[in-house]
């Protein structure tokens, strides 16, 4: 997993909590890294998972909440960080159905080693996308919240429906989102 | 922020940058390698693509890749001498406009084959059509069209090979063949004749012979009536036998006896006459249709062309008179006695045509001389046709080359002359010609050999 969706984190905890948090956080989760991260490196997703785990015991939030939450986050943040992905789009469905041509196609050119998740999207009528999300990392809750994020942005009411593709691990997940009417 | 929480950040921060640093560098390396990695590849490239330029140049054929839109990506070389263009103007045009006008709609629905393996049998699945160069001029090609798939764009390749000369070779093996088949068709035309000319000689040796017995005998029988008529003249004038002579003038006058006096004479002269020429004819045919010999013998060249002009006659009667004037003291001459008539045959012939085409409705003249010059006989046949231009001149000898309309000339009748009588004669022959006026072939045969040579039998 890209380095930037560790600092992201980071970022947010000393935003959101207080930096001692943060850092206790790091020391609980017993990470390889020793919690030091550049945006440009590559990390195991795992150190992401156990830090939500300490978070949540911590705060004693649900980590579906946390994770979702800073999915959310995330969004806005990628927002600031590269506008050019933003630029002539005007509405949710439209972005989200160029993560993969557009977003993850340039990942893979700056990280040839990067392994985004795939997500597929397919118009089912003028006011429903289906969005699936696929990867072994099984983040369905990180994609749920930045479908938030995305929403949020484009100030859209959308309805979410989510269920778990093929079974319950979570490495398939289908979104169908509904504007409303 | 807590000194300790600020000391824990700067540790990690520290570590960050080097990790950071670490990366850059890995990084830089692989940048480095891949952009050489990539100048090896763009070498690469550019050398197999100037190798594939080079193949196509060198290659026997023209060869064009064409786009979806009839439009030609790649020519080669070939195909810029082919048609006559440069690249760029083929790189220009629609593809199509190689083809001559009245086969370009039909090369739109020309097949191509669409995967190359083993069964593919280039003859099979290759198509004649027309090509037309940037001159406009017309020419015969063959075709090889294969589909490909290049980027997800459909192309075809379009090989096509000139085949002019084929086509020259194909007709020339047909005209030659049609030769053969009529030189076969006159050869047993010759043995035939031969043979009807050996039959017919017997039956016009007798009538010939009957002719002369009734000729002889006929005189005789005159003398008989001379006396017959002396002694009626008596025996009227002696009043005696009226009766007998009366029935005897009665017969003399019921059989016409002074018509059969004065007509009968000339009706067996000329019976004589007929069959005299009969038995010439007869002679020329034998002679002219005897076997060529392989050895030259000394022949009387005269009497040679004597024979041609009797054998060929039906071909002149009708558009010229001949006149001959020939060297009585002609020495013989070494040759190929079936060769040298065939010769004279063919000038004759030609001389023939040549008159017709003037379309004249008086007759023309063929002169045939012979004379001896400087250690040589000379053949001067002279006709008063058409002529031939100055440019023809220099073409009339090439096998093939022909002036006379269709089914008329092969031409190969001066090109064989001309073989015979410059490889197989030693000799050589001309021609002086004015258009509009008439034409002189002048042969001339060497007496050189003629001490080596048997005489013709």
């Amino acid at each position: 997993m890209k380095g930037i969706i560790f600092t992201e984190f980071l970022e947010m905890l000393d935003e959101k909590f207080d930096p001692e948090l943060t850092e206790r956080i790091i020391e609980k989760a017993e990470l390889p890294s020793g919690g030091a991260y550049t945006t440009t490196g590559t990390y195991d997703h795992k150190e992401l998972v156990a830090m939500v785990v300490e978070l949540s015991k911590e705060t004693e939030i649900g980590i579906t909440d946390l994770v979702r939450t800073y999915g959310a986050y995330l969004f806005g943040r990628f927002v600031r960080l590269y506008p050019r992905f933003f630029s002539g789009i005007k509405d949710s469905f439209t972005f989200i159905e160029g993560i993969e041509e557009v977003v993850h196609a340039e990942v893979r050119k700056l990280y040839q080693d990067s392994k985004p998740p795939m997500i597929s999207a397919a118009r089912k009528g003028d006011n429903q996308l289906e969005v699936i999300y696929e990867s072994e990392r099984c983040l369905g809750d990180a994609a749920h919240g930045l479908i938030l994020g995305c929403l949020d942005y484009f100030k859209e009411e959308v309805e979410i429906e989510r269920e778990n593709v093929e079974d319950e691990s979570g490495k398939r997940v289908r979104f169908l989102l509904t504007r409303a009417a | 922020m807590e000194p300790d929480v600020l000391k824990k950040r700067l540790a990690r921060e520290k570590m960050a940058r080097r990790q950071a640093e670490t990366l850059l560098e890995s990084k830089s390396r692989e940048l480095f390698l891949a952009s050489e990695q990539a100048k090896k590849s763009a070498q690469l490239v550019k050398a197999q693509s100037k190798q594939i330029q080079a193949v196509l140049d060198h290659a026997m054929t023209a060869i064009f890749l064409v786009d979806e839109n009839e439009k030609v990506v790649r020519a080669n070389r070939l195909a810029e001498l082919t048609f006559e263009m440069s690249k760029e103007e083929l790189l220009e045009i629609n593809f199509f406009d190689i083809f001559a006008d009245e086969v370009r709609e039909k090369a739109h629905g020309y097949d191509a084959v669409e995967e190359l393996d083993k069964d593919v049998n280039a003859s099979s699945t290759s198509i004649e059509s027309m090509g037309r160069k940037k001159s406009g001029k017309t020419f015969p090609i063959e075709i090889a069209i294969t589909q490909l798939d290049l980027d997800e764009k459909k192309f075809t390749v379009w090989i096509c090979r000139d085949i002019s000369h084929r086509k020259e070779a194909e007709k020339e093996k047909a005209k030659l063949q049609l030769e053969l088949s009529q030189a076969q068709k006159l050869e047993s035309l010759g043995t035939l004749a031969s043979g009807i000319a050996h039959e017919i000689n017997t039956p016009v040796q007798y009538v010939s012979d009957n002719g002369h017995f009734l000729k002889d005998a006929f005189t005789d029988l005159i003398t008989v009536l001379d006396a017959q008529k002396a002694l009626l003249e008596a025996a009227e004038a002696g009043g005696v036998l009226a009766e007998q002579v009366g029935a005897v003038k009665k017969s003399e006058e019921e059989a016409d006896i002074s018509f059969l006096r004065e007509e009968v004479p000339g009706s067996i002269e000329q019976t004589l006459d007929g069959v005299s020429r009969i038995s010439k004819i007869v002679t020329a045919i034998k002679e002219f249709s005897h076997p060529g010999a392989a050895e030259k013998s000394l022949i009387d060249i005269n009497k040679a062309i004597e024979t041609t002009l009797t054998v060929a006659r039906n071909e002149w009667k009708y558009i010229a008179e001949v006149e001959t004037d020939f060297d009585e003291n002609l020495p013989q001459v070494p040759c190929l006695p079936g060769e040298f008539n065939q010769v004279i045959l063919n000038m004759v012939i030609n001389a023939a045509h040549a008159i017709e085409s003037v379309k004249n409705d008086d007759l023309g003249k063929i002169t045939v001389k012979t004379h001896q010059v400087d250690g040589k006989a000379e053949i001067r046949i002279t006709d008063t046709g058409c002529g031939i231009s100055e440019e023809n001149k220099k073409q009339i000898f090439d096998p093939f080359f022909t002036t006379k309309g269709v089914g008329k000339g092969t031409g190969q009748g001066l090109s064989i002359a001309y073989a015979s009588i410059t490889q197989k004669h030693g000799g050589t022959i001309t021609v002086e010609s004015t258009v509009g006026t008439g034409t002189t072939f002048i042969i001339q045969i060497p007496f050189a050999e003629a001490q080596t040579v048997k005489e013709a039998v």
